[in-house]
């Protein structure tokens, strides 16, 4: 593994292709072992003599000056050199023989005036004193020129400077070299004299010969005499035009080759020529059938170049219209590709441009005139146009194809966690919306920058409808695959096949819709496109921004009406005794829709509006509305229908004391706590904790909504909210109503037997009076039982429900007493006391009507005499007195 | 003598072949070089040789220029010349005019070094064909004699009789005039080791 070292190279310097012996170490075991030679960076041709020899012959690759001499083999690798190949450029003149074929362009550039000069500017660089001049830039070009005003450092000037040569070229240069170059240039013009010399040194035979005839012509002529020296001067004159004509002869020889080389070059250029003429049918079919049109393009612009003056041959003229007719051929070949889809935006664009060089190459020809193609790049735009149409109508159709039959195969193991087949669809049209629309706008792009401009002038106008209906369909598609039942006014587009349990499906997946369309939305603005293209696409995300708030909300709505299974009878509301955790549970839910809303559908990403941004869509805010305005009904009636359901075991009711009317086992004195931890709550209490959250909703609860609607981003829906409150107040109406007539079964109407509860009780038999009758105290009883109900629950229900109560208790005392006969005295006193006690009891909770009818109550019996109204009084004080306590808590004015 | 091992790079001595056309300049490098007697005749033009030898235990390079002896190469001679340290001057025994020619490269080589002194061998070279002599040995001697006493050595490339002691004559003179040209530079320094060195020798 010893790297072959290169010792030795005969010649050490040479032009391109001189013949190299090369000798070494390590040079190969076997001729097959050498893998190369590399002569100053250049491969050369070898011969393996050794392992210590090869002859290789320099190639023109390498580069021109000292360099090494690299041998490598597989034995030994990439090996080094000691010595170095020296390669210079041989000029070549007409009269040197060469051994390589000398390059010369085409056209006869090197003519003989233009080498001379070359060679002597060559000769100009040679240093006279045979010095390197490297390091010595010529620096004081402009110093020198002013001290030597009269003088040059041109040696071939007439006015030449030593100073100034010396200063100039080796201002650098050491005294030792400078001396050298002394001794060399003195030796070099001794050696000229020499040469002289030398000359005459080595050719003296020749001088001597041409002295000894010179001596006999002398002789000759001296003996001759003077008559035949004319004659003989005639002959040498003879002579030396002979020696003339033969010089120009040589020389003409010389003349006539060059000639000849120059007429065989031309004539393998025009053989070339013809070749490329006569090949050319051939070559562009091939070349077309290999769709290289460029190619095509080039070839033939040469021959239109070649051939473009009038030619006159027959034969060429049939092979140029033929050609001509092949083009023809190739440009509808090249119309069609470009026609072709799909295919890559650049391709499409180098048909485009191949065709139109084609078309105003073979402008004027009669084949042009057999097809015109207007406006080739438009085609194209056009063709890219339909094709995106088609493929959007393909995939449109496709998906549908696939839903039905999705339907058809798999109804029964339907997997829940799969996309829907539209929402597939959704994915798949707008990638290729994505995809293939940058597409076709960069093409217009360079349609109108002129990039691809043909004959005709480019139509702008038409370009942008074309967008805008490949935008269009595009939307319309969508629209019609997850909007089918929102804004079906724009259906160009034929519906999908309606299916509603799809459709339902579909709305849960609608923010991924949503999220594929933004995406493809992005992506054309990044295109600078148009506004009014964009603003189709806008127009759709707001559509399906709302279509997808809207889905969000009414999902809700269904939770809200699943609410009543999440009563927990838990009170919770501090500002508001007896509401329960219900209405917080319903914001929850609403909170909860109204935040995916705003995060989905409310956000703004680039390039949109608002959703609700003032006039702009007041349609979609009215939807928007309706919702909240049901979610909110909805509400209402989960509170109304958990108060008025009764389950089984409470249909019959539980029983009573038979007078007091009462439940027996009602927990009328516990405290709040223990109400809320009993399992079964009655059903009363569920009422009035209805009643209850019905007037904190009423009251509270849906004009705090607004804020979480401001807090999430939402216009207030004033009107819905408004709505909502009414339709809560009528629940609460409702259920007042329902507690009310409970209560009055359980009081109002144990009045009348309580009061004819002995056998023959009347007014006119009452033998003494000195307490309260029996029904009296019994109502009072119930009364407080009844508040201490409704005060376990709320304190702001016992204003609306008592008074009603009371309303009733007191029409029905009128009615009673109306109804008596006729009163004894004592009756008289008894029923006055009984009437007023209840009066004063309740006077907080009297209104109108009830003191209205409390006073024809008391109308009703005969009028006291003084002394038996001041008796009245006074007993009523006691018996005030007596049952404060009880009474108590009637008097409290703001029990809360 | 003795010498410090060499640090630095390896010493390079260049060797110019001169001599007339066919007396066997190449036919001595290659045999030197490669141990190879090259029988055919090809006029060289200019080849380069390089390679490391042991000269008296100290390993040097040894560069040979083998330049044309043929006339129409003369013009460039000087150029060559110029770079050579030491110079083998070649002739035939067997031809007296490549030995009459020696004289006019002998005064080219001192014209173009400007130098007496410069290393130089008179060699005369197919020995081996001594029954074909036309120089005779004294008139040689004498003329190494006459260009100050440079050395005469005859050689014979086919049989490799004392090919390898021209060169290494030659780099030992190279070598001793190189080592002359440093202590000239740095004449002081030298006298002052010889000095010490006395003083060693006294204690």
């Amino acid at each position: 593994m010893i790297p072959p070292l290169v010792t030795g190279i005969s010649p050490k310097e040479g032009p391109a292709g001189t013949k190299i012996t090369i000798r070494g170490e390590n040079l190969g075991l076997r001729a097959n072992d050498l893998i190369s030679v590399q002569i100053c960076g250049g491969e050369c041709s070898f011969e393996w003599q050794s392992k210590n020899k090869i002859i290789a012959r320099t190639g023109i690759n390498g580069v021109k000056g000292k360099g090494d001499v690299i041998v490598t083999t597989s034995s030994g690798g990439v090996g080094n050199c000691t010595v170095q190949f020296r390669t210079y450029v041989e000029s070549i003149g007409p009269l040197k023989e060469s051994a390589v074929w000398v390059e010369e362009t085409p056209i006869q550039s090197l003519t003989w005036g233009q080498r001379r000069m070359v060679t002597s500017s060559y000769h100009s660089q040679e240093d006279p004193l045979s010095l390197s001049i490297e390091g010595n830039d010529k620096k004081f070009t402009e110093d020198l020129r002013e001290i030597f005003p009269e003088n040059s450092g041109d040696l071939s000037r007439e006015n030449f400077s030593p100073y100034w040569f010396l200063l100039e070229n080796h201002h650098a240069t050491s005294f030792d070299d400078l001396k050298a170059g002394y001794s060399y240039l003195k030796r070099k013009v001794e050696g000229q004299k020499e040469g002289q010399l030398s000359f005459l040194k080595t050719h003296v035979g020749a001088v001597i010969d041409q002295l000894d005839t010179m001596m006999k012509l002398k002789d000759k002529i001296d003996n001759n005499g003077e008559v035949e020296i004319a004659e003989r001067i005639h002959n040498l004159q003879g002579t030396i035009s002979q020696s003339i004509d033969s010089s120009h002869a040589l020389f003409d020889d010389v003349l006539m080759r060059r000639e000849k080389a120059d007429k065989s070059r031309a004539a393998l250029s025009v053989l070339n020529r013809y070749k490329f003429l006569f090949c050319l049918p051939m070559s562009i079919q091939k070349n077309a059938d290999n769709n290289e049109f460029d190619i095509i393009v080039n070839d033939y612009a040469r021959v239109k170049n070649l051939y473009s003056g009038k030619v006159d041959i027959p034969l060429i003229k049939r092979v140029l219209s033929e050609i001509d007719e092949i083009i023809l051929e190739v440009r509808k070949n090249l119309h069609n590709k470009l026609k072709e889809m799909p295919q890559a935006v650049e391709q499409q664009k180098k048909f485009v441009k191949c065709l139109i060089n084609l078309e105003i190459q073979q402008f004027g020809t009669k084949q042009y005139e057999r097809l015109k193609i207007n406006d080739p790049a438009w085609d194209s735009l056009f063709c890219r146009a339909r094709y995106i149409e088609e493929t959007f109508k393909r995939t449109y159709e496709e998906f549908q194809e696939r839903e039905v039959q999705a339907k058809e195969n798999n109804s029964v193991k339907r997997d829940q966690n799969s996309l829907p087949i539209r929402v597939l669809f959704c994915e798949e049209i707008n990638e290729i919306a994505a995809g293939q629309f940058p597409d076709l706008w960069r093409l217009g792009q360079s349609y109108f920058t002129g990039e691809l401009r043909g004959i005709n002038e480019p139509k702008p106008g038409n370009f942008k409808q074309i967008i805008l209906n490949v935008i269009e369909k595009f939307c319309c598609y969508i629209r019609s695959s997850i909007l089918p039942n929102y804004y079906q006014k724009f259906s160009s587009v034929p519906p999908w096949t309606s299916n509603s349990s799809q459709q339902a499906l579909i709305s849960t997946w609608l923010p991924t819709c949503l999220r594929y369309l933004r995406i493809t939305y992005s992506s054309l603005i990044r295109l600078d496109l148009p506004n009014e293209v964009l603003d189709v696409v806008l127009k759709l995300i707001d559509e399906l921004r709302l279509f997808c708030l809207l889905t969000i909300l009414k999902k809700s709505i269904d939770k809200v009406k699943r609410l009543d299974e999440k009563e927990g009878w838990d009170m919770k509301v501090e500002e508001f005794p007896g509401a329960t955790a219900l209405p917080e549970k319903f914001e929850e839910i609403l909170a909860e829709s109204l935040d995916e809303g705003q995060q989905m559908c409310l956000q703004l990403e680039v390039r949109e509006n608002p959703l609700f941004d003032g006039i702009h869509n007041l349609e979609g805010y009215h939807e928007v509305s309706k919702i909240i305005e049901t979610a909110l009904g909805c509400f209402s009636t989960v509170i109304e229908e958990l108060a008025t359901q009764r389950s089984d075991d409470e249909i019959h009711p539980l029983p009573r004391h038979n007078i007091t009317g009462f439940p027996v086992n009602t927990s009328l004195n516990d405290s709040k706590s223990t109400a809320i931890s009993t399992i079964t709550i009655t059903w009363e209490h569920r009422l009035l904790y209805c009643l209850a959250n019905a007037a904190y909703c009423n009251k509270m609860f849906i004009n705090n909504l607004g804020n979480l609607f401001t807090k999430y981003g939402y216009p207030i829906p004033k009107l819905a909210l408004e709505n909502g409150r009414s339709n809560m107040n009528m629940v609460f109406a409702n259920l007042l109503e329902i507690y009310v007539e409970l209560k009055n079964d359980t009081i109002v109407s144990h009045i009348e037997p309580s009061m004819f509860s002995s056998d023959n009780f009347s007014w006119n038999t009452i033998e003494k009076c000195d307490k309260l009758s029996f029904w009296a105290n019994q109502c009072l009883d119930n009364i407080v039982g009844v508040y201490l109900e409704i005060f376990a629950v709320s304190p702001f229900l016992l204003r609306p429900i008592l008074e009603q109560i009371i309303q009733t208790i007191a029409e029905e005392l009128s009615r009673l007493m109306n109804s008596v006969e006729q009163f004894n005295n004592c009756g008289r006193v008894q029923a006055i006391l009984d009437i007023k006690m209840i009066r004063d009891s309740l006077k907080l909770y009297n209104n109108e009507r009830a003191k209205l009818s409390f006073n024809e109550a008391m109308d009703a019996i005969p009028k006291l005499s003084n002394d038996e109204n001041r008796y009245v009084d006074e007993l009523l004080k006691s018996i005030k007195i007596q049952r404060r306590i009880q009474l108590m808590c009637l008097n409290v004015v703001n029990p809360s | 003598m003795s010498k410090k091992p060499s640090t630095g790079p390896i010493s390079l001595h260049k060797v110019i072949m001169v001599g007339s056309g066919g007396v066997g300049k190449s036919a001595l490098t290659l045999q030197f070089m490669y141990d190879e007697f090259v029988e055919d005749y090809e006029p060289t033009k200019a080849d380069s040789y390089r390679k490391k030898v042991v000269l008296d235990g100290e390993e040097v390079q040894i560069d040979i220029l083998d330049t044309a002896g043929q006339e129409d190469y003369a013009a460039i001679r000087d150029n060559y010349f110029r770079s050579g340290e030491g110079f083998l001057c070649v002739f035939s025994i067997t031809d007296d005019e490549s030995f009459q020619a020696t004289q006019e490269f002998r005064e080219q080589i001192l014209r173009v070094k400007n130098d007496e002194n410069i290393p130089f061998l008179l060699v005369g070279n197919k020995c081996d064909l001594n029954d074909k002599r036309k120089v005779p040995l004294s008139e040689c001697q004498a003329r190494a004699q006459q260009w100050g006493g440079v050395p005469y050595v005859e050689t014979s490339a086919k049989t490799r009789e004392n090919v390898d002691k021209v060169f290494f004559d030659l780099m030992r003179e190279i070598r001793s005039r190189k080592t002359e040209d440093s202590t000239k530079a740095s004449g002081r320094a030298k006298d002052k080791s010889k000095r010490r060195k006395l003083k060693c020798t006294l204690l």
